[in-house]
């Protein structure tokens, strides 16, 4: 059984997030939160999320695991109004998840969860921690996407930057300590990421949200965020692209 | 199924991406049963074709390919063929069982207990002769191998492992350690979730992996006493010994050595065609000059034969391909794998 009711927003904000990565996604549910993980087809970014009974106005469930297509849930919420509130149904007879805005049901068939792995969070000893506001990087991401296809995030003890180096041009994001929320860094950390997964990534991430980037040298970032006023807790893995020699 | 001595085993935890780039025999029979059981609708169902063909068998082999191949891993199947004589009384039994378990879902179904008729109904999965050829049609056409052994599969993934043509066995059964397998993969499953027996419930499982030696070795006997364990265990070809399992097969055989001296000794019952089962692990039929390779998946080949003869959706056969093509473009990034074989 599952059965909840939300604000659109806050399911809007999840399924954004979850899109990034999957067209099909298995959420599993059990009586206190909402769970996912889910890898890209290209196993180079994982998702881990998790939604507290706490983020709905109403929510009653048993244990169950449920294929959803993410573009559909998507297509449909778009419909919904800012402060309008859905509701969530599973029917376990007709295998399908009845989504109600307003007057509007649209039952969507539930995807067979057989085929869907459940991916292994990765081991990572991450040394360098940053905490920032998403409006303070967002510019410089958008800068670099005209420029390569690769972007590197630097943390050292005194500040992080954001290079993105193209054939002949560079762009460059400085944020010293104290524009920082938060600066941990015994060492200078430094990987370089595939900039579309890094800029899509970056773009799901509501605005108004601090996040926490952590670091190694040529190591997989950890990006975390809270969603659903601190009721969902949000952690990106990106693999690093290895630099070639020079 | 198979002889029990999960009691006295102690396997190791492995991950799907270990597997990488390893070569493995799978028992075909004991995967196509998994299937045909746990792939079902909440009433008990199977999927079906629009000619009313079972498809579930269709659906888990696809999709266990896929992941097998996006893991980096070379799977063969290995096809069970005439089952030994002994064998017969267990068949029967299964047979039995399988019509007791179709009537009960029925009953379910009629009485409208959806969860008793899945239980039931997964109880009552058979495997016919066109399942048979139709998954290996689908396994040629995803370019995976398969053999067929001249009798049972097992034994002929042991024989194959211990010749260096692949590196381990994989099923859920034990009775690949008594053929020799020197290496078992146990719950290579799909999901990483596996049914509990004869509920509706899952639970995660981790594939496992059992080595023959290490096995041998903390027991201290040799493989003639493992054989000889299992017989008295019981097995797929003899009832076992009447109050026997694996702790106390074990004392018998570390005291007296052998079946015979056990019951040269009076401490057991004799075995009825002791050595007929002895010759069926020790020297087992299987065929030595089995080729077999690896080929890229034929696409066009898979969806025709997937969507336009079994109904499945043309979307999700295509972006489940698409999964595996894309993986092997972005061979040359670099992938969160290695940080996640923990």
């Amino acid at each position: 059984m599952f059965q909840a009711r939300t604000k659109a927003d806050t399911l809007k904000e999840l399924i954004a997030i979850v899109s990034t990565l999957v067209d099909e996604a298995k959420f599993s549910i059990s009586s206190e939160k909402i769970t996912l993980r889910a890898v890209d087809p290209a196993h180079v970014a994982m998702l881990d999320v998790q939604l507290k009974k706490d983020a709905f106005e109403e929510y009653k469930a048993d244990e169950v695991d449920l294929g959803v297509d993410v573009a559909k849930i998507d297509q449909f919420l778009r419909l919904a109004r800012a402060g309008d509130i859905v509701d969530l149904a599973h029917d376990e007879d007709k295998r399908r998840l009845n989504v109600i805005v307003g007057n509007t049901t649209k039952r969507m068939s539930l995807i067979d969860t057989t085929g869907m792995t459940e991916p292994k969070v990765p081991n990572l000893n991450l040394p360098a921690k940053v905490s920032l506001n998403i409006e303070d990087i967002m510019q410089g991401i958008r800068a670099s996407e005209s420029v390569s296809d690769h972007v590197a995030l630097v943390a050292t003890p005194e500040y992080f930057e954001l290079i993105c180096e193209g054939d002949t041009d560079q762009v460059q994001l400085k944020l010293a300590k104290d524009q920082l929320v938060e600066l941990e860094a015994k060492e200078k950390a430094r990987s370089l990421f595939p900039l579309e997964y890094f800029s899509n990534i970056m773009k799901s991430v509501p605005s108004g949200t601090k996040l926490t980037f952590s670091l190694g040298v040529d190591y997989p970032v950890k990006i975390e965020f809270s969603i659903a006023g601190e009721n969902g807790e949000v952690k990106y893995f990106l693999a690093p692209r290895i630099e070639s020699g020079d | 199924m198979g002889v029990d001595i999960s009691q006295i085993l102690h396997p190791r935890k492995i991950s799907l991406s270990a597997l990488s780039g390893k070569a493995v025999a799978i028992d075909a029979f004991n995967s196509l049963y998994q299937f045909l059981s746990i792939i079902r609708l909440p009433d008990g169902t199977p999927l079906r074709n629009r000619d009313g063909e079972v498809t579930s068998h269709l659906s888990g082999l696809f999709y266990r390919c896929i992941n097998f191949i996006e893991a980096g891993m070379k799977p063969v199947f290995v096809f069970d063929g005439e089952p030994p004589a002994l064998k017969e009384e267990t068949i029967r039994q299964r047979s039995e069982a399988r019509t007791e378990a179709e009537q009960a879902w029925k009953d379910a179904l009629a009485a409208g207990e959806i969860r008793q008729a899945w239980t039931k109904a997964t109880r009552a999965s058979r495997l016919t002769g066109m399942m048979i050829e139709d998954s290996k049609r689908l396994l040629k056409y995803m370019g995976v191998p398969s053999v067929q052994a001249p009798s049972e599969g097992e034994a002929q993934a042991a024989y194959m492992v211990e010749a260096g043509q692949a590196d381990a066995a994989a099923s859920q059964d034990f009775d690949s350690m008594l053929f020799g397998c020197p290496r078992l993969i146990r719950n290579l499953a799909i999901s990483g979730k596996r049914r509990i027996p004869k509920t509706n419930r899952f639970t995660q499982v981790e594939p496992e992996e059992i080595l023959l030696s290490d096995l041998l070795g903390s027991l201290e006997i040799t493989r003639e006493q493992l054989v000889d364990m299992g017989i008295m265990i019981g097995t797929d070809y003899n009832p076992g010994i009447r109050g026997i399992g694996p702790k106390k097969a074990h004392k018998i055989i570390k005291k007296y050595g052998s079946i015979d001296a056990a019951v040269g000794e009076r401490a057991i019952d004799p075995v009825e065609s002791l050595e007929e089962l002895r010759t069926i692990f020790l020297e087992p039929s299987v065929s030595m000059h089995e080729e077999f390779s690896w080929k890229d998946i034929d696409r066009g080949a898979v969806i025709s034969f997937m969507c336009d003869r079994n109904g499945f959706s043309v979307d999700r056969i295509a972006s489940t391909l698409d999964r595996v093509s894309k993986r092997e473009q972005a061979a040359g990034l670099s992938t969160l794998d290695k940080w996640c074989q923990n």
